[in-house]
């Protein structure tokens, strides 16, 4: 297509430039920070320099007389501040520590009446369609097929085959996954699936025509169906979508985990 | 023993298309679609060596990313087998030289490998059809796999014309005069 060398590069990396701008464009909410971080690197040197020669300026009669004080002063401050960012990074590490292991505990307190097992998100699904995981737990764990994965938040979902080490999880957004689930004022039941349309919601569908929906109604599984325990935490109810007829009505739910960003689990054990 | 050695760099590029899908265009996506590396890798193998090789490559490929990720086999070796068949009809029937051509055969390959895995993957789970969204995804995905292919492109053809070499050596000649 390009004649010569020169104009096939030059493709190339205009194609390259178009590409990270559509992938960051398209991503956009997650990078804000990342553009006023640039913008903010661009404008801020020469900010600060036109502010240390305002101050300077402005503040000129005293400049010269408190010159020796200020040197003195100086010596202090920076004595003390060495001091303090080293305790700051003390505190820091401790801070880190602090979370991780709350996090556990927070993690293991919740669901205490199930004999639960932490573990670790390796790999998530390459294709587009489908929504499954591997955790880094398997059969000599003593994970078995069928066995229920939650997080902090809420339901995850069940692990459908294990190998040694590790074993896949199906999701609840996984298009192949429907749950039944009660929603927690009406205490009518309903199915909630996966869809591909987004990493956060399920449909939930099969509202019996007399039942009213509440909008924030907590969704929590319940219990029918044979793989899912009854009781454990799925979404909130983000908005229903009406429909002509009353049957064809459905509402979408919103995860409580968060499928993106999502690294600890825990496998829950015979129960 | 030149075959030997492209028949194992091709095995650790395949790996290491895994690594690159599964760590970096898992986040480097378009609007949260990721594009299939593996439809271009499984085409250039079919496009540039013989006849069965696109498909063996895309059976083993195939087996092992329904291995790895999914409750029953078939989806992803269905769909891979038969873009190796595919690559095999192009190369029959079209020249590889220009980048017009290569990125319409990225174009129809992909569509063709995602609709038939998500036919059988409906057959196989039985998960709900959306096919407005599946579309929608589709399109991204294909339009993303066309850029990477443009990007890529120098590096294929310069390795797909020393595989072709080896494997059909003066039988090339012949197509073009």
């Amino acid at each position: 297509m390009y004649k010569n060398k020169k104009n096939g590069i030059l493709g190339i990396s205009i194609t390259i430039a178009i590409l990270i701008l559509i992938v960051i464009f398209s991503n956009r909410e997650a990078n804000t920070s990342f553009f006023e971080n640039v913008a903010n690197k661009l404008v801020m040197p020469i900010q600060n320099g036109l502010t240390y020669l305002k101050n300077k300026v402005s503040g000129n009669s005293t400049f010269f007389s408190d010159i020796n004080n200020l040197k003195i002063e100086n010596q202090e401050l920076k004595e003390k501040n060495s001091e303090l960012e080293q305790s700051l990074r003390e505190l820091e590490n401790i801070k880190t520590e602090n979370e991780t292991l709350k996090e556990y505990l927070g993690l293991t307190e919740k669901y205490g009446e199930y004999k639960t097992m932490p573990a670790y998100v390796i790999d998530k699904d390459i294709s587009n369609y489908s929504k499954t995981i591997v955790i880094n737990v398997g059969k000599n764990d003593g994970i078995k097929e069928n066995m229920i994965v939650i997080a902090d938040e809420g339901l995850v979902g069940h692990i459908i085959s294990v190998t040694d080490n590790t074993a896949k999880v199906r999701t609840i957004i996984d298009t192949a996954s429907s749950i039944s689930c009660l929603m927690s004022t009406s205490k009518d039941s309903i199915v909630c699936k996966g869809t591909l349309d987004s990493n956060s919601e399920l449909k939930a569908m099969y509202i019996s025509t007399d039942s009213n929906i509440i909008q924030g109604d907590s969704i929590d599984t319940s219990g029918l169906g044979g793989i899912y325990p009854k009781g454990i935490h799925v979404g909130i109810i983000k908005k229903i979508v009406s429909a002509k007829n009353i049957t064809d009505r459905y509402a979408i739910v919103e995860t409580a985990v968060n499928f993106n960003k999502l690294n600890t689990v825990l496998v829950i054990r015979d129960n | 023993m030149k075959k030997t050695f492209i028949n194992l760099s091709l095995i650790l590029i395949g790996f290491l298309v895994y690594f690159i899908q599964s760590n970096f265009f898992s986040w480097f996506t378009i609007a949260g679609v990721k594009p299939n590396l593996f439809v271009i890798y499984i085409l250039f193998i079919g496009l540039f060596s013989n006849k069965s090789m696109g498909i063996i490559y895309g059976a083993i490929y195939g087996i092992i990313l329904d291995l790895l990720f999914r409750q029953k086999i078939g989806a992803n070796l269905i769909g891979l087998i038969i873009i190796g068949v595919v690559a095999t009809i192009f190369n029959k029937n079209f020249s590889k030289d220009s980048r017009m051509t290569i990125i319409f055969m990225v174009f129809g390959s992909t569509i063709i490998f995602e609709v038939i895995s998500y036919i059988v993957n409906y057959i196989l789970y039985s998960s709900n059809l959306e096919i407005l969204n599946f579309v929608k995804i589709l399109i991204i995905e294909t339009i993303y796999n066309v850029i990477v292919t443009i990007i890529v492109y120098p590096l294929i053809k310069k390795f797909g014309y020393y595989i072709e070499n080896e494997y059909k050596g003066n039988k090339i000649l012949t197509k073009y005069f």
